[in-house]
This record gives C-alpha cells, structure tokens and sequence, in this order.
C-alpha cells in the first residue's frame, strides 16, 4: 500500500507542479466562456452587418414594400425572367427572387408555388426560411383583408399556455421538474467524463510508455510489484483529474454565485423567493432582474443537486478506472505512441458509441436503448449521467453501480496481467495475439 | 556462508526453456561473476532474484531464508536496460527511489547528500536530468542502486554504458562496498572485463550452467601444463616429455615457443631441461583466461 502511495504521490506531484497544469485549469473556466461569446457575438454581428443583395422580380404586384428586412439588401426590378438573371450576373448581386403572378381571388387556394430563388453560391436554409416567411406573411394579411374578417378578432383567437411540470416523489412531495436543465446537466456531465476519459487515459498510457522508454521501469520494478506501479500510475493521474475537476467547480462555481449576486442586488429578497417550492407571490414583489435570478435559483434548488454531484464522482472514477487500466495496459505493450493506434480503437469504440447514443438517451431517458445503455460498465458512466436529472429507478443505479464496479475490477485486473509482462518487452512485434499470450503467461 | 543460493532453478517461457535447473550459490562478501553469452539465462535468473518473475520449479534462499517480499530492500539492482526520469530533478528522483525501496524521508535525504557529495555532484541535486552529462546520469544511476546499503548488489553489464573514468570509480566505490559487508553479483557476457574483479564465478550457456567455482579452483583445474618460453638456441634435442607446439623467430635471434609439458610436470623440471639446451630469457606458464575456457567447453560440449 505504501509502494501504491509513493507512486501515485510521484505522478500526481510531477503532474500538478507544471505550469501548464496550472494554466489549463485556471484559464479553461475563463476561456470556454470566452470562446462561446465570442463566436456568438461575431456570428450575430455578421448576421447584421451582411447586406447580401437580392433582386425581387415580382410579377403579381403584391409584395410593393414587404422586402424591406434590414437582413437583406432588396431591390426591385423589372423585366422578364432572363433579363433578370443577365442582371443579376452583372450587378454582382447574390441572388434574383422571382415572384410569379399569383391568383388570390379564390380563398380555398392555400397552396402557392412557382416562387424561385436563383444564386450563385448555395442560400442557407436560415435565408430560405425567412424569404418564405415574408411570402407566406403577405399572402396571409391579403387573404385576411379578402376575407374581411377583423384582424384583432384573429389576433384574440391565438392564445399562449405555459405547463408546468412537477416531479411527485415518494412522500408526495411535489417539486417542479425542468426538462431542459435535466438535458442540460446530463449533457454536460455526461460529456465531462468522455472528456477525462480522452484526456487522462492518453496520459496514462504516455506516462507508462515514458517509464518504459527512458528505460527506468526495470529499476522501479526491483521495487514495486508491477501491479502496484500501474494502480499508483491510475490513481495518481486520477487524482490530478479530480483536482483539476475541483478547481473547476469552485471556480465556476464562485463565479456564477458572484455574477448572480450581481445582477440581483438584493439577494435576501431572491433567497426566499427561491426557497418557495412553488413559485409564487413573493416573486410578485421582485424587479424583472431578480425574477430571473430567482428562477435560475429556483431551477437549480429543483434538481437533487446533491444525488447528482455523488453520482457523477461515481460514474466519473468507475469510467475512469475501467478505461485508465486499459491505457496503461496499452502503453505498457508498445515501444511508441504510434505504435498505440492499432490498440486504441476497440477502446475508443464504446466511448464515442456512448456519447452519440446520449443525445437519443436525453431524448428518451427511460427507453430501452437507454436503460440497456446505462448497465453496461462500458457505456454506463456517460449514459447513466446522462439519465439521472431526469430521474432514474433506484434499482437501476444500484444494478448499475455494482455492474461498473464489477467492470473496473475485470479490466484492472486484466491490464494488470499485460502489464506486468509487457513493461519488460523491448522491441517485441505486439499484435493481439501477443497480448493475448501476455495474458496468459505465468511470470 | 553463502549469502544467496539458487537451487535447481528453472524457469520456461512458452516454447523456450530460460533456466534448466540451475543452482549457484553465492558466498558472503564475495564478488561474484555470473558469465555467458547474450540469452544464456543470465538475466532471467537476475529477475528471479528481484522478485520481478517468479521461477517455475526450484526456490532461492537469501541469508538462508526462502525468497521473501522483505528481500527487495536488501538488492540493489542496476539493470542492463536502466535510465532515470528525465524530466524529474536529481535529488526528487533519488528520494523517490530511495523511499521505494524504503528508506524515511530523513534518512534518505542524509544519504542523498552523503553521495553526490561523495561523488561531486552537489550542485547538481536541484537540475533535471535531462540536463546532465551522461557520465553524471551514470553516477546519479549508481547512487540509486546503492543508496539503501543492499547487502546484494547486484549489476547487469555494469560497465558497458560508462565511460572509463566512470568505470573505475564506479569499481573503486564496488569494492569499498564490498569491504564494508555487501555481496556483489556482476553478470556479463564480456567475460574479460570483469575476470580480474571477480572471487567466485558461475558460467551460464543456452540456459544451463555448465561451470562454477572459486576463479583459482576452475583456472588450475583448466591449466594445461603449457609455457612459453623466449630463449636463444635451437630447441632441437629435447626430451620426450616436452612437445614444442609453435616457434617463432624474433628480432636479433631471439625465439619465442609454445611448449606442452606432460601432466603433472612441474615448471621447475620443465626449467631445468629447458636451461640445458638453451639460453632462457623468459619462462611463463599459459593459464587460460575465463574466455578460453568457456570457448573450451563450449566447443568440447558440441563436438
């Protein structure tokens, strides 16, 4: 036991020491944030600034002044068609819409075509779908005004509802549910531990494969068994993992708090408006910036913040132990990283599986696909994460749990027996024949 | 007393047999010198030792108890295939190794100091390996291979990465070692590099031991009454009993042969009958160096 420590002490102190260790966790809160801003602004920017020109050609006469979107840069013409398409060539313009003339005077015709869009480079589906939207709007108010039906009659006949949804639980206790926050953290919780997975696997397997080519390994063995090297090896790395996951959390953490706070100005005020299990006339009382603080406050006192926290801890060092064993195995049996690639696919396989079957799992968080999915210690980590915001039987959890336990043992003790032979094979031609004899032999 | 005995060792990988009951047995303090050729078995009985394989058949005593866990922290081993952490500092590398085999913190971080400035690399304690000469990387390996007084010491092709000023101080440091208690195992294939250093000696081929003894012992048992002798005359008119193998001429009419004595002749008999027919300027018995005799009964073993 004192063995493991030493070297998972060593591996985590090396590790941590870096700057670079440093500068990754710190700056990703900061900067991921940043990034999406960024691209959001600028994508929105473009979105204003770009004054594509389009040509309107229009036949029927009735849509005089409705191109007039700051989106576009519309102008009308006339002629026919082909003098319309030498033009639209000549003035460099994006494209030509061309409006046919259109028969409104029958009211039982709802379908209209014959409009055409012609560009030179493909229009986005978001262009489409607007000019479709200002054709669709002003053949809507001329069939309005032809019916002669009062148009605030029309307007009074739309209304809005709003559902609320509620969790019961099993002492009755209603407590509102929110799809799109559960989507949200099992998203991204989800995510987090393929990302570790990725990220702290490969250094596992460098970390192995430098001991094995600065040729130290040997001497460490004439002190460590083999199997202690490899667990203190996982578990170091696992453990810069977890600080590096703290860091975040109290960083993001801190900084939402504080940026709540912020924008409330008066939190007592939000505290007892959230504290409220049903929203209700204290929230009456608030400005509009504090509604919303309280109902993002109110979001989050509704998922069970602390299951979640507990599970994900769970699923994330079950995934990472399952998977981190057989990096090291795999580092273990090359000379090389390049050497790693042809090993490295029957473990990534089940991983992106997982992460793609997640967005029909957040879909269906019950399903058999689902469900399937989340016992299976391969695939559990990310798709049992995936589910728990929405809520899962506890038997499931538990079954799950144990199966991931299970799993990790399985892989760890295979790894182990790989590793053992393959941290001393220099220069061997490794296939999966080999390995499968490492696994075999006694040493 | 022996301080490590091997008894019928045997170890098989697969289809290839490593070790073929092998036994040796190692005395106290002495130095003793594990020869053969590249994939004798050599280093596989050196694995069985550190406990980093385990033998299929046979047991291996230390200080006459059966191989134990305990026994790591009494080897210290420098492997054939051996390197350090480049990117880790001198003295956080020689703590982490000293405290695996373990030594407390305290303990070890006195006779860290103790060895680099034995050894003159004080100053170096708080660089990365990576940027040391090789030769200081070969001292900081050694250091690490004794740092946790081993009783064993046990050394893989020890000289055929250091430079030859290494080479000795690092058999200077073996032998004040050796003076203070430890038992040292040399293991090569370069049999004359370690033949003068070496007390006891076990000679290993294809995986078997074919011959081990005191140096003396084996070198006596292998003399083959042989003398070259320089002299001025003709050798012609000799006895019976002696056979002249070879002669050649040398500068100013001096000769120099090879000549095979009966057994059992002694080399003053031999002098005497030599010096009756010719003026002698050199006499040497040819004791065979622990090469030849290896080639000797390699070869005899095949024809």
């Amino acid at each position: 036991m004192k063995q493991i420590f030493l070297v998972l002490k060593r591996e985590y102190l090396t590790r941590v020491k870096k700057k670079s260790f440093l500068l990754a966790t710190i700056l990703t809160p900061l900067i991921m944030p940043a990034i999406i801003l960024t691209i959001v602004y600028f994508a929105t920017q473009e979105k204003e600034s770009r004054s594509d020109k389009i040509l309107v050609l229009d036949k029927s006469g009735i849509f005089i002044d409705s191109f007039d979107v700051t989106s576009f840069d519309f102008e009308y013409i006339n002629g026919d068609l082909e003098a319309a398409k030498d033009d639209l060539l000549e003035k460099g313009a994006f494209g030509l819409l061309y409006i046919p003339t259109i028969d409104m005077s029958d009211a039982s015709v709802i379908n209209f075509s014959g409009f055409e869009l012609y560009s030179k480079t493909n229009p986005s589906v978001n262009s489409i779908e607007r000019i479709e939207k200002i054709i669709r709007n002003k053949l809507e108010d001329v069939k309005l005004e032809n019916s002669g039906l009062d148009a605030q009659v029309i307007e009074n006949l739309k209304v809005r509802v709003d559902l609320d949804s509620f969790n019961i639980s099993d002492t009755g206790e209603a407590k509102e549910s929110n799809s799109k926050l559960s989507f949200a953290i099992g998203y991204g919780t989800g995510f987090l531990i393929y990302m570790f997975i990725f990220i702290y696997g490969s250094q596992i397997m460098q970390s192995v494969l430098d001991e094995k080519t600065s040729r130290i390994v040997e001497v460490i063995v004439s002190s460590v068994k083999p199997f202690q090297l490899m667990m203190g090896k996982v578990l170091g790395v696992g453990a810069v993992g977890f600080t590096q996951l703290l860091i975040w959390f109290v960083l993001i953490g801190g900084l939402s708090t504080v940026g709540l706070s912020i924008m409330a100005g008066n939190s007592d005020a939000i505290m007892e408006a959230a504290s409220q299990q049903v929203p209700g006339e204290a929230i009456e009382q608030l400005t509009d910036q504090q509604k919303t603080v309280a109902e993002i406050q109110g979001m989050i006192a509704s998922v069970p913040v602390v299951k979640i926290l507990l599970c994900f801890l769970f699923f994330f060092l079950g995934a990472y132990f399952l998977y981190g064993a057989m990096y090291a195995a795999i580092g273990s049996a090359v000379d090389s990283i390049q050497d790693a690639q042809q090993f490295m696919f029957p473990i990534i396989i089940p991983i992106i599986a997982a992460i793609m079957a997640m967005f029909f799992v957040l879909d269906d968080p019950n399903g058999g696909l689902a469900v399937t999915l989340s016992l299976i210690p391969f695939t559990s980590p990310i798709i049992m994460m995936a589910r728990i915001p929405f809520g899962v039987p506890d038997w499931q959890l538990a079954l799950s749990m144990v199966l991931l336990v299970a799993g990790f043992m399985g892989t760890i003790w295979m790894a182990g027996r790989v590793y053992r032979v393959g941290i001393l094979m220099y220069g061997v031609k490794v296939n999966w024949k080999t390995i499968a004899k490492w696994f075999t032999m006694k040493v | 007393m022996n301080i490590l005995e091997a008894n019928n060792v045997t170890k098989k990988y697969a289809a290839h047999m490593a070790l073929d009951n092998v036994s040796i047995a190692i005395p106290k303090q002495s130095i003793f010198g594990l020869l053969g050729p590249n994939g004798a078995g050599k280093t596989t009985l050196i694995r069985i030792i550190n406990q980093i394989i385990m033998c299929d058949e046979g047991d291996i005593a230390i200080g006459g108890e059966k191989l134990h866990p305990k026994h790591i922290r009494s080897i210290g081993y420098l492997p054939e295939e051996r390197g350090l952490y480049k990117k880790m500092k001198v003295g956080e590398q020689l703590m982490y190794l000293a405290q695996l085999k373990g030594l407390s913190t305290p303990e070890a971080r006195k006779r860290i100091k103790h060895w680099l400035d034995k050894l003159g690399l004080t100053e170096w304690a708080g660089k990365k390996v990576e940027d040391l000469s090789k030769g200081m990387a070969q001292k900081i390996q050694f250091i690490a291979t004794v740092i946790h007084e081993p009783e064993i010491l046990i050394l893989d092709e020890p000289f055929s990465g250091f430079d030859p000023v290494n080479a000795n101080l690092i058999k200077d440091e073996i032998f004040e070692l050796r003076e203070k208690g430890a038992t040292v195992i040399f293991s090569t294939h370069r049999m004359e590099s370690v033949e003068q250093l070496c007390d006891d000696i076990a000679l290993i081929n294809k995986s078997q031991k074919i011959l081990d003894g005191t140096k003396k012992e084996i070198k006596n048992s292998y003399k083959s009454d042989k003398y070259v002798v320089g002299y001025k005359g003709s050798l012609s008119g000799l006895s019976t009993n002696l056979n002249v193998l070879n002669t050649q001429e040398l500068e100013d009419g001096y000769m120099e042969s090879t000549v095979q004595a009966g057994k059992g002749d002694s080399p003053n008999n031999v002098l005497k009958e030599l010096i009756n027919l010719i003026e002698v300027h050199s006499f040497v018995e040819v004791v065979p160096s622990i090469n030849d005799i290896f080639i000797d009964i390699v070869e005899g073993g095949q024809s």
